[in-house]
């Protein structure tokens, strides 16, 4: 039975942003065959259209494709893994499906900050890597820099590595030799109890959740009860299969296979990321390890633009966290906004994603406050507080301390921008821990900084110091003790609580003038003149104003310009929609995410 | 007892297009004059049935420049109207006029055609700005024509200002003032100089060949323009219009309060039965077509009120709440709770007397656009 699996390679591809991944994983599909030519649209495994707007991946389908190699039919499962930062642990419970790793790098670039990351992720799950050079096809290809710089910076053997380019289609099959030869195959016991990986999920209209699994032992088939070791919960399985990449209905998984599985599970939050499946009948001992319960990091508040959608952003929020369970919410009220929700996201892009995607497919105009992280605060009777929205910070008189979240940032850039690099790193409040020159075209600089010094634009701001050159990753680290300070603002004297902030205190002033002037520009002129204050603990430490219009069209009125008029109104009206009235300031939605976008 | 309603004529000739015109005119047909008031006629016959339920309280010639119409051709139009139709004994007549096509002998046959209001398009009295704005006329030719018209007996004479014209001052503004104050006019209409899309001014100022004055220089002129009109006893009656006691403009007033319009010609505009609808623009269409109604749009309960309270907050009396009530059956204060308390609050709109004012006309769009 041992010789069912010899034939199987389970592996994914890792890789730094725009270094190749997705294109690669078209050319395997195409070139075994798994789909024709005419019906594969590019990048066919990024299949939410965002993610191909973007070029980034954010869920993974795994897809079944055959290849013969020496007279031999092989099976060859493509994990594909999301490619950001937001998404390591998603990307962790993948890589631990597969045997086998390829990493791709690009000839031109070499490694990147991300190569590096996902490298270690590879190997923190024991598989085998097996390195490819990609875009072999530009001028500015140096294949054998690229093979050192991924021995010298990753440690690992890269000389034998297949030189590609998977745009044009050059080497694929050495590749695809490569797989097979350098990937070891599943070695699972077939009789022993189910076991099987759950690595990702989404909602099926018709079949509920529908969980992307890894038989490790055991098998599994339509009828079988059973058990998700960590949820506890039991369900009876209605469908296996796999996907080719669209879904194939088997009769059995069996270990070693990776596939689908189907029980009438309503909620994909019951089937979390990295739990195990096992029968309930007889069930294994022991889960396999590395699952852990996803957290959110960053926080924003999301409020229906128009009051009264508020049951319509609920029920949105509610379909997509069917498909998404590291989406988090809870109901929250702002005396600015009304009814909203506090949401909890793995990261920025995950943040953007969520809101556009609640735009885009629900039709929802939302208004967004400005990301946060979630901070400890500790108050004077001993007790701490989670505290992720600056409104619900309690009074500074009862707070002993706050601790902040800071991260391990690696950045990779060439040595010419590495004093700006630094320079932006100090202002964001970095702790330098490690230089290291890579080669004399790279540096890689190592820092701790808080969490909240990069969620918002720190990284367009890096990428317009190093002319779009520097590439960056990180990971949480611990809480930190810092002296934070909550900002107020006030328009025409009243505290908006939905542009409050948390900021470290030695740039209050700063930050408080800033997001005035910011506000200044977004809020548009009224029929009154509207006072912008900043303000910490009562004191006011900025103020702008914004003047009252003075006139709007005096223009004559006449028979045939009455619905004229009453059109343009009316569109004036709904102009006002996008707006939210605080006190009797109407401010902009876009104002409340923008007031963070500062250029340094 | 007979519905009223008012009708609007408009005659799309002119002798030369100015500047900052977005209205339907022509200057190079005049040769089709004759044909185009025909039509008209026609297009008047078709309303017969309407027209027999209703007595025609005001006309308004409109244009163009109807006073460079053969006067001859004029007197026969409203000849067929009154002729046909049931029009009001003191019905208000109005023809717009501009100075350098206002003679002797077309004010006298005018007067005899029952003309009695001219409005006369000065719009700056220094020939530099006439010149530019490509006006047909110097300031000199408007201080004959006017004559030309009180010697033909005319009582009722307005005359149409711009404000926000180019280098324009309040000085400017109020020497003008004071000019027509002492011919003794009956109403005056100061309108904001609109830049409108299509027009030459329009592609002057969006490539900044021209910069117009800012909105706050055009406050002042408009505010200044509004104390120095009162002062001669020109009252505010409307955003843009002043007139001396009882010589407010009774045709557009209509509009205002929303009553019934029949328009006629091209590009004209009703309000009918309910509906909105327009003519067609394309003038030989006009000319050798059947007559079509085009962009129809039937009131509803929404649209009605929401024109009743743009309109009637552009009159200096304000919104009658109690009409309101009853023609709409609700109750305002309560249905605009919110907007009121937040107008009242910033001194934006008033309530006096069972109508609701707003205090700042600078302001009006924004706060009509508060009740949609």
């Amino acid at each position: 039975m041992a010789q069912r699996q010899q034939f199987i390679r389970n592996f994914c591809i890792v890789a730094h942003i725009d270094h190749g991944k997705s294109t690669l994983a078209d050319r395997l599909i195409e070139k075994t065959g798994t789909l024709a030519k005419r019906d594969m649209s590019e990048q066919l495994l990024d299949s939410m259209d965002l993610e191909k707007e973007r070029g980034i991946t954010i869920k993974l389908a795994p897809t079944r494709m055959k290849y013969t190699k020496d007279g031999q039919e092989y099976i060859l499962n493509l994990i594909d893994t999301p490619g950001h930062v937001d998404f390591t642990y998603e990307v962790s419970r993948s890589l631990a499906a597969c045997e086998g790793a390829i990493l791709i790098v690009d000839a031109g670039q070499g490694v990147e900050a991300q190569t590096l990351a996902n490298a270690y992720l590879a190997l923190d799950n024991n598989l085998e890597i097996l390195p490819v050079i990609n875009k072999i096809d530009l001028p500015s290809a140096d294949v054998l820099k690229a093979k050192q710089e991924i021995e010298d910076v990753i440690g690992i053997p890269a000389m034998h590595a297949p030189a590609i380019s998977a745009k044009e289609g050059i080497n694929i099959d050495k590749v695809l030799d490569g797989i097979i030869d350098e990937f070891p195959s599943p070695k699972g016991d077939e009789n022993a109890p189910l076991k099987c990986l759950i690595f990702d999920s989404y909602y099926d209209n018709f079949k509920g959740a529908v969980c992307m699994i890894r038989v490790f032992d055991g098998s599994v088939k339509a009828g079988d009860k059973i058990r998700f070791m960590h949820t506890q919960k039991d369900f009876e399985v209605t469908e296996v299969g796999y996907f080719t990449p669209n879904t194939q209905k088997a009769d059995v998984l069996l270990a070693g296979e990776v596939g689908y599985l189907c029980a009438s599970i309503k909620k994909v939050a019951d089937t979390q990321v990295g739990d195990t499946i096992t029968s309930a009948t007889n069930p294994t001992k022991k889960a396999l390890a590395g699952y852990k319960k996803v957290q959110p990091v960053v926080f924003s508040g999301i409020f229906p633009a128009d009051g009264s959608k508020f049951n319509e952003l609920k029920d949105a929020l509610e379909k997509l966290k069917l498909n998404d369970s590291s989406l988090d919410y809870t109901s929250e009220n702002s005396t600015a906004l009304g009814f909203g929700f506090r949401c909890g996201f793995l990261g920025l892009l995950h943040m953007e994603v969520i809101q556009e995607r609640l735009e885009r497919e629900y039709g929802l105009d939302i208004i967004t406050t400005a990301p946060g992280v979630n901070y400890h605060v500790y108050k004077t009777d001993g007790t701490m507080l989670d505290i992720s929205n600056p409104s619900n910070l309690p009074d500074p008189s009862n707070i002993s301390k706050i601790e902040e979240p800071y991260v391990l940032m690696h950045i990779f850039t060439p040595p010419e921008y590495m004093g700006s690099v630094m320079e932006l790193c100090q202002l964001r409040r970095g702790e330098s821990v490690d230089v290291q020159y890579i080669d004399d075209k790279r540096v890689k600089l190592v820092y701790n900084i808080p969490l909240n010094e990069i969620i918002y634009d720190f990284f367009d701001n890096l990428k317009s110091r190093t002319k779009g050159y520097a590439s960056l990753d990180y990971e949480i680290s611990d809480y930190r003790p810092s002296d934070l300070v909550k900002l107020d603002i006030l328009l025409k004297g009243e505290v908006c609580d939905a542009l409050s902030l948390i900021v470290f205190k030695g740039r209050a002033q700063e930050r408080g003038r800033q997001i005035a002037e910011k506000l200044k520009e977004a809020i548009p002129r009224q029929q009154f003149e509207v006072p912008i204050q900043a303000a910490i603990g009562g004191k006011v430490i900025a103020r702008e104003t914004v003047k009252a219009v003075r006139k709007d069209v005096l223009a004559k009125c006449y028979g045939g310009d009455i619905t004229r008029k009453r059109k343009l109104l009316e569109k004036q009206k709904e102009g006002k929609k996008r707006m939210r009235t605080l006190g009797s300031v109407e401010v902009p939605s876009e104002a409340f995410i923008n007031i963070l976008k500062i250029d340094n | 007892m007979k519905k009223n309603i008012s009708l609007y004529i408009h005659i799309p000739f002119c002798k030369s297009k100015c500047l900052y015109c977005g209205f339907c005119s022509f200057c190079d047909k005049g040769e089709y004059v004759l044909k185009y008031i025909q039509k008209v006629k026609q297009e008047l016959a078709l309303y017969e049935k309407i027209l027999k339920d209703r007595t025609i309280q005001t006309i308004y010639i409109g244009g163009g420049t109807p006073s460079i119409v053969d006067a001859f051709l004029i007197k026969d139009m409203l000849s067929f109207i009154y002729d046909n139709f049931n029009v009001e004994k003191n019905a208000e007549i109005s023809i717009e006029a501009n100075p350098d096509s206002i003679t002797q002998e077309k004010a006298i046959m005018w007067k005899e055609s029952k003309i009695n209001r001219v409005s006369v398009g000065l719009q700056s009295n220094k020939n530099e700005t006439l010149k530019f704005l490509k006006r047909p006329h110097t300031f000199d030719d408007y201080l004959k024509a006017i004559k030309s018209l009180k010697q033909a007996g005319f009582k009722n004479i307005n005359t149409d200002i711009l404000l926000g014209l180019l280098n324009q001052t309040e000085d400017d503004i109020k020497s003008l003032i004071k000019i027509l104050a002492e011919l003794n006019l009956t109403h005056i209409s100061a309108y904001g100089l609109m830049v409108e899309e299509g027009t030459a001014l329009f592609d002057f100022v969006k490539s900044k060949k021209i910069i117009l004055p800012s909105e706050e220089i055009s406050v002042n002129l408009y505010n200044t323009a509004s104390k120095e009109l009162k002062k001669y006893g020109y009252n505010r009656y409307e955003i843009s219009n002043f007139s001396k006691p009882n010589f407010e403009c009774k045709h557009n007033l209509n509009y205002w309060q929303r009553g019934e319009f029949l328009g006629v010609g091209l590009s004209s505009y009703s309000f009918l039965l309910g509906e909105h609808f327009e003519n067609t623009h394309n003038f030989f269409e006009y000319l050798n077509s059947g007559f079509k109604r085009l962009n129809i749009e039937k009131e509803t309960p929404k649209t009605a009120m929401e024109e009743v309270i743009m309109l009637s907050l552009r009159l200096e009396s304000g919104l009658d709440i109690i009409a309101f009530n009853k023609m709409f059956n609700v109750n305002f204060l309560e249905k605009f709770d919110t907007q009121i308390k937040k107008l009242l609050s910033n001194n934006l709109i008033e309530i006096k007397d069972n109508h609701l004012k707003i205090v700042d006309f600078e302001v009006s769009n924004m706060i009509i656009s508060e009740f949609f």
